[in-house]
This record gives C-alpha cells, sequence and structure tokens, in this order.
C-alpha cells in the first residue's frame, strides 16, 4: 500500500470524497479526538491562532482602507485535499470559496502541470473558480513538511479596482464578464517566496490604480507565510502523522457536531421563503426571483433546494455558484452553526439544489456575475426560513429578520493627487441589522458578509476619494417598520472636491423592498442614490447658507431638495452607472436597512420615544405606523390615545382586509386580463418555463389552466 | 432534571418582555429540551384549553382538532388544517407601497416591481404577515411542521 507521502494529492482528493459519499463520513474514527481530547483542542486552538495572527498582519501591511479600516479579508487553513479545517474572523464567507480553489488547481492537475512547490503562492480572482467577483482576489499557498503536502493556507482581499470598464470592478452594466476587468485564473505569482516582477507588471497596466491590489497581495502572502510556518512548527511538534490526522478529524467533528445542531435547534418540517433581486439601470430592468424550499430533516440534515430560481442573462447581477455555496455557508455558520467548528464538515450536512442556468448558477463562465443579485438575496430567503424553524422549537432569542442589501458608491478617474483612480466607498459594511424577535436591530452596525464589518472613517474615505463628507448620519425610519424594527444603515452627502475628472456612480438592487420583515414586520424601505448637478453649493458656502448634511426630518422632502439647487436625479434601487461628477456638485448613498419583526401595533410606546428621542424615527411613523402618539415638546407618550388610535388602525385594518378567496378571485381576473406590469410579466414568463413545479403552484394556486401563459 | 434558565426567565423570553442582561446569557448558554418547556409556557399564554402541539409564529400555533390539527391565532381564531396554508383564511390587503401611508417619498416601490401584501387575522386584526412579492404572485406557504417527530423531541425533556 502507498504511503500517504507518494500518493498525489489528486488521488488523495478522490478518495476523500469516496469516503464521504459511501459512509456518509469524512474521516473514518474520531482516535486522535478519542485517545488525548485535550491535545486535539490544543493543536486546533494553535492553528486557528495562526490563522487570526495572519488576518491581523495583513490588516497592516495592505494600504487598502477596505482591507485595514473595514476587515475586508480572512485567513484559512485546509487539508492537502483543500478543505477548510480553520479559519480566522472577517469575510468568513469566502473561506469556502478558497477551498474551491485549491480543489480546481488539484482537479486540473497543477501538481503535474505546473507543480506544487515549497515556496509557492498562486493568486486567483476567477469567481467561476472561487470567490464572487473580480474584486474577490485570493491567494494561497502549499505547506510542506520535508518533502509532503500536508496542507494550504490562503487568504483573501476585498480589492477595490479591477480594471473593468466600469471603475471599480462592481459595475452595473456590464453584459458580459469580459467588461469586468482582469481576471487571473489560479496563476502562480511567486516562488521561493518571492513575488513575481512580471505578473505586478501585467497589473500595474491593466488597472487604474495598482496600489491597491498589489499591496493587497503582499498582505495575503505576509499572512499566509505567517499561518504556513506555523503550520510545520506545530507538524514538527505534534509529529507530522498525528497533525494529518487531526486536520481531518476536526472536519469529521463538525460534520458530526453540525448534525446535532440542526437536530437540537430547528424544527424539521418544510419552509419556504421568496427573496426578489433585479436592477433597474438606464434604459434596463428586469426582476429576479429567488425561492426557496428548506427541508429540516429529522436526521439533522438542510435540504436547500433553490428550484424557480431566475434565468441567468445578460447582466452582472447574478452569481457564480462557488459565490452562491459561500454566502450559505457565512449564513449558516453565523447563524446556526456558531458555536460549533466551522469548516467543511459544516457545509456537509447541507443538500444544495441550485438548477443549471439560473442566476445562482449560470450556463457557461462569460456570463458577468459582479452583483451577486439574488444569490445574496437567498442568504435573506434561508434566514427567515431557519428563524421559523427557530421559533417552534423555542429557541426564541435566535429569530430574526432579514439582512440589509448593501449600496455603495463607485468612482473612477483622478484622484486629489491628479492620479488614476478608481474604486468604491464601502462604508455599507456598517449597513441596518436585522430586527430580532425579542429585541431591535442595531444601527449601522454590520453587513451579512462581514459580521464584524465597520464603516471606516469618514475622514480615511476622504484621503482616498476626491470628495468630502457634508454628513454622515443615520437613515431615519430606515429599519423595517416593526414590533422590533430593524437596525438603520448610513445616509450620506458627499461633495466632489479637488478633482478635475470624476466618474461617479453606484451598485445596488432593483427598486423594491429588499430585506422583508418577518411575523408582521415591514420591510426595509426602497434604497435609493441621488446625484445633484449643477449645484450651487459653492455659492452656499461662500455665504455661509445652511448645507444639506443628511436627509432632514422630512424624509418626503430630504434636505437636498430644499436647501441646494441643482438638477436632482434620483436612481430607485441604487444602482448607477458611473457618468462625470464635477466638483461642488453632489452624490448622496444610503447604504441599507433591517427587515422588522412582528406588528408594529404591538411596539412599546417607550421604544418609539426613544427612538423619537434619538432622531432615528419621525413622528409621522410614530403616528401612522406604530400608533403612538406622543406629546410634540418631549415626545412623552400619551398611553390613552395611544390606545385608541391603535384601535382605530385595528378597525382600518378589518376594514380593508378581505378574505383571501375574494382575493385571490379578483387577482385571477387581472391575470387572465393579462393586466400585469412589465416588470412583473417578464419574470413570471422566464420561471414559469424554467420550473415545472413553479408552473404547477402557480397555476393551481390561482387555478389556471396549466399551460397558462403571462 | 435541572435546566440552566429557569421557568421564569423562560416565561419572560416566551411573553417578549425579557431583559438584555438576560437575553445575553439565554443566547449564550442555550439547555436541550427547549421545545417541550416553551410550549408548556405558551399554553399558559392563551385563553383557550385546546392542546398545542407547535407554536408557529407570532399569535399563530398548531393545536389538536378533530379529525386534523389546525392553525389557531391566540385571540381564538381558526384559520384551518395545519397542512394547508393559514393565509387562506386570513384578511390579505394589497397594498401600494407608494401610497404614503407606511413609506414616504421615494422609500415605497414602484406597484410596477412590487407590492406589500398583508395578512390580518379576522379576529384580532393582528398583523401576521407582510409579504413583498409582485401583483400576481401565489401565497407564501411559509412552514409545514414536520409532526411525525413529536415523540422524539417531547422525549428530549
Amino acid at each position: 500500500m502507498a504511503t500517504l507521502a507518494t500518493r498525489s494529492v489528486k488521488k488523495r482528493l478522490l478518495e476523500r470524497e469516496e469516503l464521504l459519499r459511501e459512509t456518509g463520513h469524512y474521516e473514518a474514527s474520531l482516535d486522535a479526538k478519542a485517545e488525548d481530547p485535550v491535545r486535539f483542542e490544543i493543536l486546533f486552538t494553535k492553528a486557528m491562532q495562526a490563522t487570526l495572527n495572519a488576518r491581523e498582519v495583513a490588516r497592516l501591511v495592505s494600504a487598502s482602507p477596505v482591507t485595514r479600516e473595514l476587515g475586508e479579508t480572512v485567513f484559512g487553513l485546509y487539508t492537502p485535499e483543500g478543505d477548510a479545517v480553520c479559519l480566522s474572523n472577517g469575510l468568513m464567507l469566502h473561506v469556502r470559496t478558497i477551498s474551491r480553489m485549491i480543489k480546481w488547481m488539484i482537479r486540473n492537475d497543477y501538481e503535474d502541470r505546473v507543480g506544487f512547490r515549497p515556496g509557492d503562492f498562486f493568486f486567483n480572482n476567477d469567481p467561476y473558480i472561487g470567490g464572487s467577483h473580480g474584486p474577490d482576489q485570493m491567494i494561497v499557498c502549499p505547506i510542506f513538511h520535508g518533502d509532503e503536502l500536508i496542507g494550504w493556507t490562503g487568504g483573501l482581499t476585498h480589492v477595490v479596482e479591477t480594471g473593468s470598464v466600469e471603475p471599480g470592478g462592481m459595475g452595473v452594466a456590464s453584459t458580459s464578464r469580459f467588461s469586468e476587468g482582469l481576471f487571473l485564473p489560479c496563476v502562480r505569482i511567486a516562488e521561493n517566496d518571492e513575488v513575481l516582477h512580471d505578473l505586478e507588471v501585467l497589473v500595474d497596466r491593466n488597472v487604474r490604480e495598482s496600489t491597491s491590489w498589489l499591496l493587497d497581495n503582499r498582505a495575503k502572502i505576509a499572512g499566509s507565510r505567517m499561518v504556513r510556518d506555523r503550520i510545520v512548527e506545530l507538524a514538527d511538534e505534534f509529529g507530522r502523522d498525528y497533525y494529518l490526522k487531526a486536520v481531518h478529524e476536526y472536519v469529521e467533528d463538525s460534520l458530526v457536531a453540525t448534525r446535532e445542531t440542526v437536530k437540537r435547534y430547528l424544527f424539521p418540517g418544510v419552509y419556504r421563503e421568496v427573496a426578489w433581486r433585479g436592477f433597474s439601470v438606464d434604459d434596463r430592468a428586469l426582476l429576479l426571483h429567488a425561492p426557496l424550499e428548506l427541508t429540516v430533516t429529522k436526521d439533522g440534515g438542510l435540504i436547500l433546494d433553490w428550484d424557480g430560481l431566475s434565468s441567468a442573462g445578460q447582466h452582472p447581477f447574478q452569481a457564480t455558484l462557488p459565490c452562491f455555496e459561500a454566502i450559505l455557508f457565512n449564513a449558516l455558520i453565523q447563524y446556526v452553526f456558531f458555536d460549533t467548528r466551522y469548516n467543511e464538515g459544516t457545509f456537509n450536512v447541507v443538500e444544495l439544489r441550485v438548477p443549471e442556468g439560473s442566476a445562482c448558477n449560470p450556463p457557461d463562465i462569460f456570463h458577468a456575475t459582479a452583483q451577486w443579485g439574488p444569490a445574496y438575496g437567498g442568504g435573506v430567503a434561508a434566514s427567515q426560513a431557519l428563524s421559523r424553524a427557530y421559533y417552534a422549537m423555542g429557541y426564541r432569542e435566535e429569530v430574526r429578520a432579514s439582512n440589509a442589501a448593501v449600496s455603495g458608491m463607485t468612482y473612477g478617474g483622478l484622484d486629489q493627487y491628479g492620479r488614476p483612480a478608481g474604486g468604491w466607498n464601502m462604508e455599507f459594511s456598517a449597513s441596518g441589522s436585522w430586527a430580532q424577535g425579542l429585541h431591535d436591530g442595531l444601527d449601522t452596525s454590520l453587513a451579512e458578509f462581514n459580521a464584524e464589518g465597520d464603516m471606516g472613517d469618514a475622514e480615511v474615505w476622504e484621503r482616498t476619494i476626491p470628495i468630502v463628507y457634508l454628513g454622515r448620519t443615520i437613515h431615519r425610519d430606515g429599519g423595517g417598520f416593526g414590533r422590533h424594527r430593524g437596525g438603520s444603515g448610513i445616509y450620506s452627502v458627499y461633495l466632489v472636491k479637488n478633482s478635475s475628472k470624476l466618474d461617479v456612480g453606484s451598485f445596488g438592487v432593483a427598486p423594491i423592498h429588499s430585506a422583508p420583515g418577518l411575523m408582521g414586520g415591514y420591510p426595509s424601505p426602497v434604497q435609493y442614490v441621488c446625484r445633484l448637478d449643477g449645484s450651487n453649493l459653492r455659492e452656499l458656502i461662500e455665504r455661509q447658507a445652511p448645507l444639506p448634511h443628511g436627509e432632514g426630518d422630512d424624509p418626503a422632502q430630504p434636505e437636498v431638495t430644499r436647501l441646494v439647487e441643482g438638477k436632482l436625479t434620483t436612481f430607485l434601487g441604487g444602482s448607477a452607472v458611473p457618468r462625470p461628477l464635477a466638483e461642488y456638485d453632489l452624490w448622496i448613498q444610503t447604504s441599507g436597512d433591517g427587515g422588522g419583526f412582528g406588528d408594529p401595533l404591538e411596539r412599546s410606546p417607550t421604544l418609539v420615544a426613544r427612538d423619537l428621542e434619538n432622531g432615528v424615527t419621525t413622528v409621522r411613523a410614530a403616528k401612522d405606523v406604530y400608533g403612538v402618539i406622543v406629546a410634540e415638546e418631549d415626545h412623552v407618550p400619551d398611553l390613552e390615545a395611544t390606545e385608541e388610535r391603535r384601535r382605530e388602525l385595528r378597525r382600518a385594518r378589518l376594514a380593508r382586509g378581505i378574505p383571501a378567496a375574494e382575493y385571490k378571485r379578483r387577482t385571477r381576473e387581472r391575470l387572465l386580463e393579462r393586466a400585469l406590469p412589465q416588470h412583473t410579466r417578464e419574470m413570471f414568463a422566464d420561471v414559469l418555463g424554467a420550473s415545472a413545479a413553479f408552473r404547477a403552484r402557480f397555476t393551481e394556486f390561482w387555478d389556471l389552466p396549466s399551460d397558462f401563459e403571462v | 432534571m435541572t435546566h440552566i434558565h429557569s421557568d421564569d426567565v423562560l416565561r419572560e423570553l416566551v411573553a417578549g418582555t425579557i431583559g438584555s442582561a438576560q437575553l445575553r446569557e439565554v443566547q449564550r448558554r442555550k439547555d436541550g429540551g427547549r421545545f417541550a418547556r416553551v410550549r408548556a409556557l405558551e399554553q399558559e399564554r392563551v385563553p383557550w384549553p385546546d392542546r398545542i402541539i407547535v407554536p408557529l409564529q407570532e399569535h399563530l400555533y398548531v393545536v389538536e382538532a378533530d379529525p386534523v390539527p389546525v392553525v389557531k391565532c391566540r385571540c381564538g381564531v381558526e384559520l384551518g388544517d395545519y397542512r394547508c396554508n393559514w393565509k387562506e383564511q386570513a384578511l390579505v390587503y394589497e397594498r401600494d407601497a407608494q401610497d404614503g401611508e407606511v413609506f414616504v417619498g421615494p422609500r415605497g416601490a414602484p406597484s410596477e416591481w412590487v407590492v406589500l401584501r398583508e395578512f390580518y387575522c379576522p379576529g384580532c386584526a393582528a398583523q401576521l404577515d407582510v409579504e413583498v412579492v409582485p401583483i400576481g404572485y401565489p401565497f407564501v406557504h411559509n412552514f409545514v411542521p414536520d409532526l411525525g417527530t413529536l415523540a422524539e423531541l417531547e422525549a428530549a425533556e
């Protein structure tokens, strides 16, 4: 029998997959754990500490505010076959995509055709191999102990400029991958721990500004070297054979623990949710459907079936399969498996069914994918469904509404130092979080993709981008209304300054409520961004007149419509192609807000009064949505008047609500009259054609012929 | 059996009145056998005698009935066979999100994209769900519990 050292890594990968397929186990036994559980845990803790150290050091090496300030980076340790063993905090979703990259190289015979050697580092930003879009850039290195490959380590950062047609690599108008910038699929970028100069030249001449990319490369190489060298020390300390047995047992241990976690916390049954994404960009618009049927099985399995997903198309609001997997992995480890040893074993209890050709599994590698699209909505649907499973099982402390969709400003041109520039402002990493079943969401706190997110100091963004913040405020009434409200995101006002040439745009979603509420809560509002061309800001500043610093007291009439002159353009949904914006012109950016939980008429009047005092809700919403009447001068609630107002609002519900059967009869008429709006009709036409199951559900529900066409 | 968290703590958890320090403790240290304990506490809170099989969501429970369990609101109104969608027995209001009542200014979605479909209990007028859907989308049937596992869950107590 061949020893481990003489077997190719590809053979080891295939054997491991076969073992899992045949037995349901990743490692045949947990002997190392059983023999000495303390030693077993010590090695794991030391290995994980290595990844945490790597992340912190990498942040200090990077020059990009996204990596340095916001912490958009992650490091992981992998088995020789490429399965995640442990990971740092940060951008955890990409632990899965880095695994995809390693396995892709192994499957494609890199061991023989390219070679894996000590001191090698490989780079990838091809999202069909691993990642979600060009800015997701990962570097991995093999870990050798003597002459044996004992594992891999690697890190990922979110790089702000990739040489795409629209600056920043997060374009909203791409019709194919070929306008999304420079992709380097699994390329060796360093040998003997030395960066290859010709690769740096290639990057330098293909992007608007290469500093972020190239210094982030050094950050990832520095972090990976730290992990690699530490793991070699640990293999010396614990013994190579023990190390190799243990890393596989960590994955198996997670697999077992994960199954038990599902059985303990989630009520078995079938759950259905739907999320929506899409876009409205110039004269193109599309609504995208992301329906989930989640089955929690009795034996602790999770089946996530996405039959009915919209089809892939010629736009960037869609995702590669590795991206979709990673988003779901991220949602599960943060939401269900947070107290287990999350790694590859975590995902092995999940059966993922994603239709081929759909917007989360495009039919070829040429589809643009910069905007993730329904994949991120898929995370929303999953968290909603899992919340219901927690609720039924009695774990009310884990119930939550959905997370915010994010929207960020993109720019390109010349910066304030006259240098070519491109990138985005990523303050949306501090969006509003979801309402929980027992408390409000947190304002300006996080984004689902990085629970440790940070908005970054305004002064740092001002140093990087030729803008001045006129204001950065909490988005009033941003979080979805409910017994507990969603967290509110950011409302920022940027003034263009010190640039002779700057294109400004934004990425976002469709003009929809993208973060739904749960169990009676309202969704978050529609996101939007605005540009103000030809402003009189210079004149206002010179005469020290009031300037727009935020939205103001009345969201219906934001300050930008009252305090400043110019041509105002609003982009509902927050997606706008970058176009020239002159000095002293304005850009208004909202990040994202979380969904609300429960009936808003059950919200504590005290909490409403507190929100009024803190300026995060309005008297209008208090009265019309929450039914809370407050004293004008100090916002103290009038409990008697509140009770009466709430009775009035409940009576209004009973008056306007119609029996479901009558509602269905009326809507059926509209369907038969073919009276659907364009975006809705196009969405249904696609989905009814793509999914026989959805067609059956649709026609049965509305009592329509099985061959009905919208 | 000794529990990490007392019935009084779980009672506050179920009622939604639990304080933040206590809530953090419940989040941090999770006890097993929660299902049966929470169900018993829910039973204390409802004004009717029917036995709760599974709490379905805010206001709604699956309760024993003949010949099959039904969905019942805390107010006492029954919303049909638990295997069917309770929304079919609710009151429905399709809200144009730009009507200015909930969202103002540019914050409401145009109805060409999506509408807000609000479901109310016909008895107590509680808002039980708000769907964000395009016009013509079938009601979302959110949850069908697998009651075949009940014996195991009850034994976990």
